[in-house]
């Protein structure tokens, strides 16, 4: 009996390092190629034949292609506003439709919810001529706009959340003579830290990760506006990709830097967040 | 229910932001002609001095460039010390010009440069201006006309340049056109001269010779060597008579058997488009089919010494050797017909491809020169690799001039050569294929 | 038959509030003093009369604000939404200024474009319009009784309070409409136009055609019969994809949670961490770097032809070529895309659903392994219902998500594969395609805005009848009243 458990606790074990292995071939790619002296695409073997630190100096170097520095930078700035502001615009979305009763309240979660059925990348047009007649076009703050100014749609996960806070803590701060502004500021924020750090992480990660709108909207061709996500989809082009592969993966290296530490930190809250949320959806 | 004092707020803001910004385009956009502009009191003087203020300007040019553009930029400053330049550089590649400038030509740069086949819908869309309308620009400001700039540029360039009679860019370069590369320590010259010798000497040196059948770029190569044409209209649309019969006497069919008996040889690889340097590079070739841009990455991969060129192959088709054509395009620097400083863009567009512009790029990138002057220069002429560009254009050299819809159904009939999916002999299929291919190709453009 | 019940419910309530907004409108115009008449005209009227000068100052402000957009704005669009414009751009060079001198020309998106933005500022005005009536006859009607006026202050206290969600929605809504909600009306009207490559705004003029686009799509005529082929193939995949990852995603992300908090697995919270590390590489680094990983000479190629595995896929025939046509040929690529999917959307996944376990009935499974039930079962009967209760409604978005999931599709195919279908290669499709990514070809490379609108119409009808379907099955309650 205890030598058949063992035996199916190292088959459990040695599953899971096949698993894990399997996600991780792609990352240890990443990272290895990311130190390849060779600059293409090494087709012929898995680890680089020779080491460097070289692309990861490079990356940071004056080159307009491996402008990185700027890049990186950009982006940091659009994701903080653009974080901050999407958090309170889905946070004030979620509350008002989940502690008020208001007459258009129905009908306006229901245009929220066919409004989240049409495709981004259609609108895209338009959005991009509503900001070129704000004047708005290739600036940083129009890309803000545009990723973040919509994000009041995206509030149903912190209302499912918002739902299961109990109501009498509400009430309670109402007979303490408390507004409801108060109440929202000092007794509701304090208790959806959860459905906060979700919202913060997948607003934060958005800027990172998009190359449609980013390219349409910083169209200057001027790389030192450019975010990271342009860049790096640049360095891919047919006639740099020979020169410029490795660099890429230490881009990609880098990228993942500062989200990784997000996640690290916000680990914990970014599960509950979600499943809070999840379970009311 | 009655206090909606934000909301009025909101409501305000949104107008007067509309109504501000709103007037602010229109008024740019239409004023020219209403708006008693500065520079309308110089009426009087001779020389244009526009109005004095900055000229703002912004240059794309690929990557390549960048540097000795940023050079030139500052030697054009110099040129014209008595008007104030605000010029910026983007970067942005000749074959994407034409997507990036046309999703909001008046946000394009000025100056930007582009390949020769995207000339005609960058004009539909007014996203050019005409060149011959200027020429009193290049005159006051450079002294001689359009003609005489165009006239120091080598015929076949002019004329890529051309569009009903006006011209619309200016010719940066020429050799955009494909021929061959092999690795002459596995490949003699003469090998090179027919596919089938080619493969053969391929097999024999354990390597493989490659091409790119997946791209009506390439493939189109065969169709014009048997003499066959593919030609725009006005519309957009284009002209193709591959299923027919060629003025040469040779049928579709047998062009597509031809590309079947090299696509099906083992040491034959049919290259995915955009993959070619990777291929090079992984060492596996010994001969390709590419252009003047992979030089670089076939003295990598074989040694500079070892790299030799040749114009293309011929192939066995219909029972004789032909000889394997091309798409022969230019690299042309246009300037935008939205753009607010036109005169002064086009000013600087001249500067930036005049001979000594052109002789610049040459050095830094190889590019062969379409002035006449630059491309009759010692080291130009020297130059093996745009020796066997110019042979290949010679031997069979076609400008390519097709519409938007002519790339995926050619690609896509290159791929099933490729891939083996039309089988030789079977003369239905490919004739069906071919028949298929030519209704895509034609379609009217939406 | 419980849905359509529902949602004619809401329309009912929805239209009977929008009925006594109407009432009120009017019953306050019938039956106001002569002030709220006036507000008819000077929206300021009525609260001057109850000396609310700053909110008099303020709607006044507004009115002046929408009048005079109405006047010098509006006019010059909305006019020509008709014919979408007459006059082509036509430039003149003039020598002295070295510029373009410009004729007063028409742009038809342009004018498509602030007409919609005009039109949308009136029904806001006319609703501010009416709500301000009514308003001001409710003041009347307090101070008849007696009551107390607001302050501003008062007012702007109201704001923080009983008003506070006008507060907090009033910057995101307007968010969503300047974002949303006007470029989808647009989106839409473009798909009744002829805006393709032969008519560019601005340089050229497009007008309205009908629905001669949607003809075209379903096979009225011309080429079109390819193009409605291709859109049903392309709808097919898209449909296909959408299940498979949705569904392949949410098991496995299921079923590795369930190992990882399994108590016989040793450190779960590293293995965690593990999987973690693949979310934390932006999805288009990964995406790009595996579509390199699996190019037909690519690293996988090279090692699998090394092991001998190319081979005997050749020998089997289930490859001609002598590699591995990983993301360049149909079939493949179709289980590659999944698979891929699989890798980046399961450790995902699994975050979400060990929170979700955590919350699992423990005593009901105790109970049940003491009965003497088997870990399938407890999985099968107890487990896996409740995951799917909790999660069903994330299911359904996620399922609308991959619809629309132009990210993985896009960055994987994109100049890698080549079609070797000629029908779908004639109306520029392929076989890999979504509805998105076609869409977005067409916008980007053809500039055929006119078919990309009716594709992306196509696309939200086609959402919002399985999101309709999905939730009406469902019939879950609204939990919220529980709390409330």
């Amino acid at each position: 009996m205890s030598k058949k458990r063992i035996i199916l606790d190292i088959l459990r074990h040695v599953v899971l390092v096949l698993l894990v292995a399997f996600w991780l071939i792609p990352i240890v790619w990443l990272v290895a190629t990311s130190f390849s002296a060779y600059p293409g695409r090494n087709t012929s073997h898995f680890f680089p034949e020779e080491w460097t630190f070289n692309n990861y100096i490079a990356l940071f170097g004056s080159d307009t292609v491996a402008n990185f520095k700027a890049w990186f930078m950009n982006t940091f700035k659009i994701a903080v506003v653009c974080c901050i502001v999407s958090t309170l615009f889905t946070i004030m979305v979620a509350y008002a439709t989940s502690f008020f009763q208001f007459k258009a309240r129905k009908p306006m979660m229901n245009v929220a919810v066919i409004l989240n059925l049409f495709p981004g990348v259609l609108s895209m047009i338009s959005v991009y001529f509503i900001l070129k007649a704000l004047n708005l076009t290739n600036t940083h703050l129009g890309l803000t706009l545009v990723y973040c100014a919509s994000s009041g749609l995206g509030f149903l996960i912190a209302k499912g959340f918002f739902d299961t806070v109990p109501r009498s803590l509400c009430e309670a701060a109402k007979l303490d003579g408390a507004s409801q502004a108060r109440t929202f500021f000092t007794i509701i924020m304090p208790l959806s830290k959860p459905i906060i750090v979700y919202t913060i992480i997948s607003s934060f990660l958005m800027p990172w990760t998009d190359f449609v709108f980013a390219k349409m909207i910083l169209n200057s061709g001027i790389s030192d506006m450019w975010t990271v996500a342009i860049g790096l989809y640049n360095m891919l082009e047919r006639s740099l990709i020979n020169s410029y592969f490795s660099i890429f993966c230490a881009g990609g290296v880098v990228v993942s830097i500062p989200i990784s530490i997000l996640f690290v930190i916000m680990q914990k809250f970014y599960v509950d967040g979600i499943t809070g949320g999840a379970v009311k959806g | 229910m009655k206090k909606k004092i934000l909301a009025f707020i909101m409501a305000a803001a949104t107008c007067f932001s509309l109504t501000a910004c709103n007037t602010d385009p229109a008024g740019a956009g239409n004023s020219n002609a209403s708006n008693p502009d500065a520079g309308n009191s110089n009426a009087g003087d001779s020389t244009p001095a526009g109005d004095g203020s900055a000229i703002d300007l912004v240059v794309w040019g690929p990557e390549e460039d960048q540097t000795f553009l940023t050079g030139l930029i500052e030697d054009f400053k110099k040129q014209y010390p008595d008007q104030t330049f605000n010029i910026q550089l983007g970067v942005e590649s000749e074959a994407t010009a034409k997507d990036t400038v046309l999703t909001d030509p008046s946000a394009a740069a000025d100056v930007y440069a582009f390949a020769s086949d995207q000339l005609n819908a960058l004009v539909a869309a007014s996203a050019l201006a005409n060149l011959t309308d200027l020429s009193d620009a290049f005159k006051a400001i450079t002294g001689s006309s359009i003609d005489d700039i165009m006239a120091q540029n080598i015929d076949g360039a002019v004329a890529a340049a051309t569009k009903d009679g006006k011209y619309y860019a200016l010719p940066l370069g020429a050799g955009n056109n494909f021929f061959m590369f092999y690795d002459k320590s596995k490949i003699t010259a003469d090998d090179v001269k027919t596919w089938s010798s080619l493969l053969e000497a391929a097999s024999a040196a354990g390597k493989k010779a490659g091409m790119v059948f997946s791209s009506g770029w390439y493939n189109g190569g065969f169709f014009l060597g048997a003499g066959f044409t593919a030609s725009m209209n006005d519309d957009g649309t284009t002209n193709i008579d591959w299923n027919k019969t060629s003025a040469d006497g040779i049928s579709g069919v047998d062009v597509v058997e031809g590309m079947i008996t090299i696509a099906s040889n083992p040491a034959f690889m049919a290259i995915a488009d955009n993959d070619i340097s990777n291929q090079i590079a992984s060492g596996e070739l010994c001969a390709v089919v590419t252009g003047s841009w992979d030089m670089l990455t076939c003295e990598t991969a074989w040694g500079a010494e070892n790299v030799g060129v040749a114009k293309l192959p011929t192939y066995s088709c219909a029972g004789k050797e032909v000889q394997q054509g091309c798409y022969s395009g230019f690299k042309l620097m246009g300037v935008n017909g939205m753009s607010k400083q036109v005169g002064w863009a086009a000013v600087l567009a001249e500067f930036l491809t005049n001979e000594s512009a052109q002789m610049k790029r040459y050095d830094a990138r190889q590019l062969a020169p379409t002035n006449i002057k630059a491309s009759e220069s010692d080291a130009v002429k020297a130059n093996e690799m745009l020796a066997a560009s110019i042979a290949q254009d010679a031997a069979c050299g076609v400008l390519q001039d097709v519409g938007d819809k002519y790339w995926d159904p050619t690609a896509t009939l290159g791929e099933l050569i490729a891939q083996g999916q039309l089988k030789s002999g079977d003369t239905a299929a490919i004739q069906a294929a071919l028949d298929t291919m030519v209704e895509g190709v034609t379609a009217p453009v939406e | 038959m419980a849905a359509a019940g529902k949602t004619s419910a809401k329309k009912e309530t929805f239209l009977g509030s929008v009925g006594g907004f109407f009432k009120s409108f009017f019953t306050a115009v019938a039956k106001g003093d002569f002030f709220v008449k006036l507000s008819l005209i000077w929206m300021g009227a009525g609260y001057i009369r109850r000396k609310q000068f700053i909110r008099t100052l303020l709607i006044t402000a507004v009115e002046a604000a929408i009048i005079l957009y109405s006047i010098f704005v509006a006019p010059q669009y909305v006019t020509k939404l008709g014919t979408l414009g007459t006059v082509k751009m036509e430039s003149v060079f003039n020598i002295n200024t070295m510029k373009y001198d410009l004729n007063d020309y028409d742009d038809s998106f342009q004018i498509l474009l602030f007409s919609v933005i005009s039109i949308a500022i009136w029904v806001v005005a006319l609703f501010i319009w009416m709500k301000n009536v009514i308003a001001v006859y409710e003041l009347q009607q307090k101070a008849k009784r007696g009551e107390h006026i607001n302050s501003f202050v008062d007012d702007l206290n109201g704001m923080l309070n009983e008003k506070f969600h006008v507060t907090l929605l009033t910057l995101p809504v307007l968010g969503i409409v300047m974002f949303s909600v006007i470029p989808i009306f647009v989106l839409i009207l473009v798909a009744f136009t002829n805006y393709d490559q032969q008519h560019m705004a601005p340089a050229e003029l497009f007008t309205w055609t009908g629905l001669s686009n949607f003809i075209n799509l379903f096979g009225g005529g011309g080429l079109s019969i390819t193009f409605g082929y291709s859109f049903t193939r392309v709808l097919i995949w898209t449909l296909i994809w959408s299940l498979f990852a949705t569904t392949t995603t949410f098991f496995g992300g299921v079923l590795l949670s369930l190992f990882l908090r399994n108590k016989r697995t040793k450190l779960p919270k590293l293995w965690r961490s593990l999987f973690v590390v693949t979310i934390a590489v932006p999805q288009f680094v990964t995406l790009l770097l595996v579509r390199n990983f699996f190019a037909n000479n690519g690293i996988a190629n090279t090692m699998l032809k090394s092991m001998g595995v190319t081979q005997v896929l050749q020998d089997i025939g289930w490859i001609t070529s002598d590699y591995i046509p990983f993301l360049s040929s149909p079939g493949w690529a179709h289980v590659m895309i999944i698979l891929i999917n699989i890798w980046i959307g399961v450790p995902y996944q699994m975050m979400v659903m060990t929170g979700v376990l955590s919350n699992l009935p423990e005593e009901q499974i105790e109970s049940a392994s003491i009965d003497g039930a088997t870990k399938f079962q407890i999985f099968r009967h107890i487990t896996m219902p409740y995951i799917l209760f909790v999660t069903g409604p994330t299911l359904v978005t996620d399922f609308v998500r991959n619809i629309n999931n132009f990210n993985v599709i896009y960055l994987l195919t994109q100049d890698v594969y080549t079609t070797t279908n000629q029908a779908l290669a004639n109306s520029q499709a392929k076989e890999v395609d979504l509805l998105v990514t076609w869409l977005f070809r067409l916008t980007q490379e053809y500039y055929n805005y006119k078919m990309a609108s009716v594709i992306g119409i196509c696309v939200f009808v086609l959402c919002s009848v399985i999101t309709l379907v999905a939730f009406g099955l469902m019939t879950r309650g609204d939990k919220e009243g529980v709390y409330n």
